[in-house]
């Protein structure tokens, strides 16, 4: 059920045709391993990638038969609530993939095409496969509502490789994929780069706090490696998180280290359709786990991040035995078991007059399971955030969990000329989070993915909504943690961090 | 009539129809057959549960069939389309229950209550397909989205009940010659179907139902037990 849209909005067709990504430069695409312009014979071409994916996927080969087009998914899109074009319903959306499949690769949309409403291949619909798949945000909120289990997300990343193979790659999704796989992350940042980045961040904490928090590069020997997004080196909000992390693990008495060759927890691999990219990104992260001879692999706050590394790494990768639990763990139950034994302590005090909210990000609803229990995606951030803030309020019914509504800025669509699209996207999340706002004053939206915080920093000022600090979780958590001061008090430009030798948890 | 005729003695369409009918009956149940294959065959590269999603074989099992006998999706998604789903879905069951009266040549006994479901089932039947087509007709959101099959199924539908309806209350039908023309369609043993115009337009309809089951969306009620958003298990 749909609380914050009393009335469906009515279609407007093509309402949304202007917002269309950018095109991949000829070298980027190239170095990926697709034509750099548009193919001559594209038409042929894109027919026969989309047999063969078909035929070596089965969600795509099931998902091509068993919709009915029943319209449960017509009103549950972000992106059609934001636009009110009709190609944005998730259905419409699949139907410019399998409409053609059933023109060539059915007996029905063979001879009978108008019967069964399949349609040509043409250089319209090739245009509008381009336009709509990178309209998607890949959040599966359609899929929990779909009668049949179909994944919308499935086809727009195929679609989307279909498209890279006749030339027709989306600049922003390759860029980061060609830049992660050569260099290691997504912006780019080389090692000795790197290292100054975490060295000057140390220093801050220790202006800040007067304590000597580390945050340590490939430093061997430790018992946990921490991959996260690499917005959180840099990028605002984002790097608060980190600096919560930091303050975090140190208090804890954690042993870990960040790793230069494995710097990012994203793979945008993943978006594109493209297994083989996917599969070369996530190897790095068990690359560096076996170099640096780590137990633990603990992913940052990201939301995809946490969606390969957590579910689908087996699957890419191969057996993860090496790691003490078999398998990566997010950062989030790493926290819950610190602060559940005692490890370290939260005071929501020392966050005073913080309301939040918790944006469940949607590949961490949707996409991957946290920690031991089916619901651990929804509560481990919870019991976090309920720790760390005297007050944590609920968005409606609807928009939260399993049912959340995505950022609007996901899947790869997070580059400014789609900005338009993205603060259409985020109307239905507005929506909800205006009425929190309203109501129960709230005043930080917290989330745990490096795509959500940039997304909301960059389009709640359009929805009048500026006020609302975006703030990572671990951030709120690093502000309410009581971090014992040094063996020998340094005075910092604030005075000296009182020393608080609590012991018990907070809860 | 209702003796067994020698079916060299019936005129041509009524030789013909019984093993046309059996054909089809073949096909339907090859195709599905193959398209089932299919599906099982293809394979899976990662896995793609839709979380939260249960960490069991048992929980998988629970899963596929609250989806498959209760559209816990559907559910959620809009209360008035589930309603009329059901409504048909479960009408359409309790139908074919009360043929399978056909198929036997002695009435067992636990027949008996089944066939007293036959009015509620072609009520709810036909009000669960009222209101899914008026949704295909009404809400802009939905014309946009449906093809020409979409609304052809539901008058498909529509019509055999309809027929059927009328064979039971409005048109006087040899019912025992239709259970041996039907026994002896699936036992190779052709019998002629008695000629009546009302009966062949019901069977008719059925046959053509039969036919484009395996190739059109109809099969989407076997197909979700392939879905691998639903039967893989979490981590």
């Amino acid at each position: 059920m749909n609380t914050v849209y009393p009335i469906i909005p009515l279609i407007e067709q093509r309402a949304a045709a202007a917002h269309v990504s950018h095109r991949a430069d000829a070298a980027t695409s190239e170095a990926l391993g697709y034509p750099g312009e548009p193919v001559e014979n594209w038409q042929a071409l894109a027919i026969a990638r989309l047999g063969e994916l078909v035929a070596g996927n089965r969600a795509l080969r099931v998902f091509m038969d068993t919709c009915t087009r029943c319209g449960a998914c017509t009103d549950k899109c972000h992106y059609y609530l934001g636009t009110r074009d009709p190609n944005n319903m998730p259905v419409a959306r699949q139907e410019l993939l399998r409409s053609v499949w059933r023109r060539y690769h059915t007996w029905s949309g063979r001879w009978l095409p108008w019967l069964v409403g399949a349609r040509e291949l043409t250089r319209e619909m090739l245009d509008d496969w381009y336009r709509y798949f990178h309209q998607c945000s890949e959040c599966r909120r359609c899929a929990v509502f779909c009668p049949k289990g179909i994944d919308t997300s499935e086809l727009s990343m195929a679609g989307r490789e279909i498209l890279a193979t006749v030339g027709l790659g989306q600049r922003y999704t390759q860029t980061i994929v060609e830049k992660a796989g050569r260099i290691g992350n997504n912006l780019g940042l080389k090692p000795a780069a790197l290292r100054d980045v975490l060295e000057n961040l140390e220093e801050d904490i220790l202006d800040e706090t007067g304590v000597a928090v580390r945050l340590p590069l490939d430093e061997p020997n430790r018992e946990i490696l921490v991959v996260t997004p690499s917005a959180d080196f840099f990028a605002e909000p984002h790097v608060d998180g980190l600096i919560g992390y930091a303050k975090m693990l140190h208090a804890a008495g954690v042993s870990w280290t960040f790793s230069s060759h494995a710097s990012e927890a994203a793979n945008f691999g993943l978006f594109n359709g493209n297994l083989d990219q996917e599969r070369e990104l996530a190897a790095r992260l068990v690359e560096a786990v076996y170099v640096l001879g780590v137990s633990r692999l603990v992913i940052g706050e990201c939301g995809h991040a946490w969606r390969v590394a957590g579910e689908r790494l087996p699957s890419l990768i191969g057996d993860l035995s090496i790691l003490i639990k078999g398998r990566a763990e997010h950062l989030c139950e790493l926290s819950v078991e610190l602060l559940d034994s005692g490890r370290i302590t939260l005071d929501p005090a020392r966050n005073a007059g913080v309301v939040a909210t918790y944006h469940d990000s949607c590949n961490i609803a949707r996409g991957a399971m946290m920690g031991e229990r089916a619901d651990g995606a929804f509560e481990l951030p919870r019991r976090l955030l309920r720790a760390a803030v005297p007050t944590l309020v609920e968005m409606a019914d609807g928009t939260t969990r399993r049912e959340t509504f995505c950022c609007g800025g996901g899947g790869g669509l997070l580059s400014d000329e789609l900005m338009p699209l993205r603060v259409q996207g985020a109307e239905p999340r507005a929506r909800a989070l205006r009425r929190v706002v309203e109501r129960d004053a709230v005043t930080h939206l917290v989330a745990i993915c490096a795509i959500c915080k940039t997304q909301f920093g960059s389009v709640l000022p359009a929805h009048d909504l500026e006020r609302v600090r975006v703030t990572s979780l671990h951030a709120l958590v690093g502000d309410a943690l009581v971090l014992d001061a040094p063996a020998v008090p340094m005075p910092g430009p604030d005075g000296i961090e009182p020393a608080d030798t609590a012991t018990e948890p907070a809860r | 009539m209702s003796e067994r005729a020698d079916p060299l003695e019936a005129p041509l369409a009524g030789q013909l129809i019984g093993p046309l009918f059996t054909l089809v009956l073949c096909w339907s149940l090859g195709a599905l057959l193959w398209r089932l294959w299919r599906w099982a065959r293809t394979p899976q590269p990662v896995p793609i549960p839709l979380t939260p999603a249960p960490r069991t074989r048992t929980g998988v099992l629970g899963r596929l069939a609250a989806e498959l006998f209760a559209f816990r999706s559907l559910f959620r998604a809009t209360r008035i389309t589930w309603l009329a789903s059901i409504a048909m879905h479960y009408g359409l069951l309790g139908i074919a229950l009360v043929h399978a009266r056909f198929l036997m040549s002695v009435l067992p006994a636990w027949m008996v209550p089944v066939l007293q479901i036959s009015g509620w089932a072609t009520l709810a039947t036909l009000a669960g397909i009222v209101v899914l087509a008026a949704r295909r007709l009404l809400i802009d959101r939905m014309r946009w989205i449906s093809v020409p099959s979409d609304h052809l199924h539901l008058l498909l539908l529509a019509a055999i009940v309809l027929s059927g309806t009328a064979l039971k209350r409005l048109w006087p039908t040899d019912l025992h010659a239709t259970g041996l023309f039907l026994r002896g369609a699936l036992s190779l043993d052709w019998q002629p179907l008695p000629a009546q115009a009302g009966l062949w337009l019901h069977l008719g309809l059925v046959t053509l139902l039969l036919a484009v089951f395996p190739i059109s969306k109809l099969v989407h009620g076997l197909g979700i037990l392939f879905a691998p958003t639903w039967n893989t298990r979490a981590r």
